[in-house]
């Protein structure tokens, strides 16, 4: 029975990935080409990237079910204004997909390979990703900072890769020094249940349910008394502490 | 100074600078991949350094090849005989 449901998993969703790429993205490159010849490049970066969360929602979200189920959780009571710095836990490449469940405009900070994804690679650069390896920290941080004047939040994976086995590595400290600079809340984001969905090194993905949890923003006022090296703890600290307790509870 | 006063100035930097334990503060500890410190926090690491023991230590080559924390009490005990 199980195989029987790994194989449409599997089937469904590669196809479904593949004849849907195939159509939206020429679409989604016309509909962005053509409007950016009537309004701002902001705006037209605005909807480029909405356009992308909506691709990777749809991925992620429509293609697997009912086998992968998406159970997003945000702890904070009302919407806050962004723009916010997401900081989140690694296990997968679907947690790539999985940031569509933030209703923010957003770039990632990602590796090198995510570039070198055919396709994907190229929207990725054209919306502004930003690659933490290709970067100085300079430059870096001040394409960050640039970002989120303009309005548009960052996510970072402070792993820097992927974990696979569900123990979380020691956190990178360049994101949270662009939060110390440019005052920005910092909000944890914590996935569970994606350690095989697919696993490193693989494209099955198998059956099960992936938990994403928003934790409360932590505000400026609240971490600037910290350094770099205390406040990436802090923050790796709280999910680490919530990861417990989404994994216990099963 | 004694090598035991370097290793408990080196100590005293992890202790106020990185928050880190006393007791994580062994010299077979790994400054990466045991006590969570990154390619920006080495350059904080080196300030920190410099300041507590009044030494320039900044473009030393060595510096990178540290990775434990066995290796930060030795360089700094060369840097600090090398400007006696």
């Amino acid at each position: 029975m199980y195989e029987l449901k790994l194989v449409c998993l599997n089937t469904i969703f590669y196809l479904s990935f593949i004849a849907f790429s195939m159509i939206s993205i020429p679409l989604f490159v016309l509909f962005i080409t053509s409007l950016s010849l009537f309004v701002s490049k902001r705006l037209v970066m605005k909807k480029f990237r909405r356009a992308i969360s909506w691709y990777g929602a749809i991925i992620i979200r429509l293609f697997p079910f009912p086998f992968i189920r998406i159970l997003f959780k945000d702890y904070e009571k009302k919407p806050l204004k962004g723009p916010f710095l997401f900081v989140c836990n690694h296990r997968s490449a679907s947690d790539a997909f999985l940031m569509s469940c933030i209703p923010y405009e957003c770039v990632q900070v990602v590796n090198i390979w995510p570039f070198r994804i055919p396709v994907l690679g190229i929207l990725a650069r054209l919306s502004g990703y930003l690659n933490i390896n290709k970067m100085p920290f300079e430059k870096f941080s001040q394409r960050a900072c640039e970002l989120l004047k303009q309005g548009v939040s960052i996510i970072a994976f402070p792993e820097g890769t992927r974990s696979g086995n569900g123990n979380m590595g020691p956190f990178h400290g360049s994101i949270f020094r662009v939060g110390l600079m440019s005052r920005c809340p910092i909000v944890p984001i914590c996935i569970s249940g994606n350690e095989k969905i697919p696993r490193r090194g693989s494209l099955l993905l198998r059956p099960g349910k992936i938990k994403v949890h928003k934790l409360p923003a932590l505000q400026w006022k609240e971490y600037k008394y910290l350094n770099p090296f205390t406040l990436k703890n802090k923050v790796r600290n709280i999910i680490a502490g919530e990861l417990t307790v989404m994994e216990a509870q099963g | 100074m004694t090598k035991q006063e370097i290793i408990t100035k080196v100590n005293e930097v992890f202790e106020e600078s990185f928050e880190i334990e006393k007791e994580k503060l062994q010299p077979q500890m790994n400054i990466f991949e045991d006590l969570g410190l990154d390619s920006l926090d080495i350059v904080d690491l080196v300030v920190a350094l410099q300041e507590k023991f009044g030494i320039k230590i900044r473009d030393d080559e060595r510096i990178r090849a540290i990775r434990s924390l066995g290796d930060i009490y030795q360089f700094t005990m060369t840097m600090q005989n090398k400007a006696k």
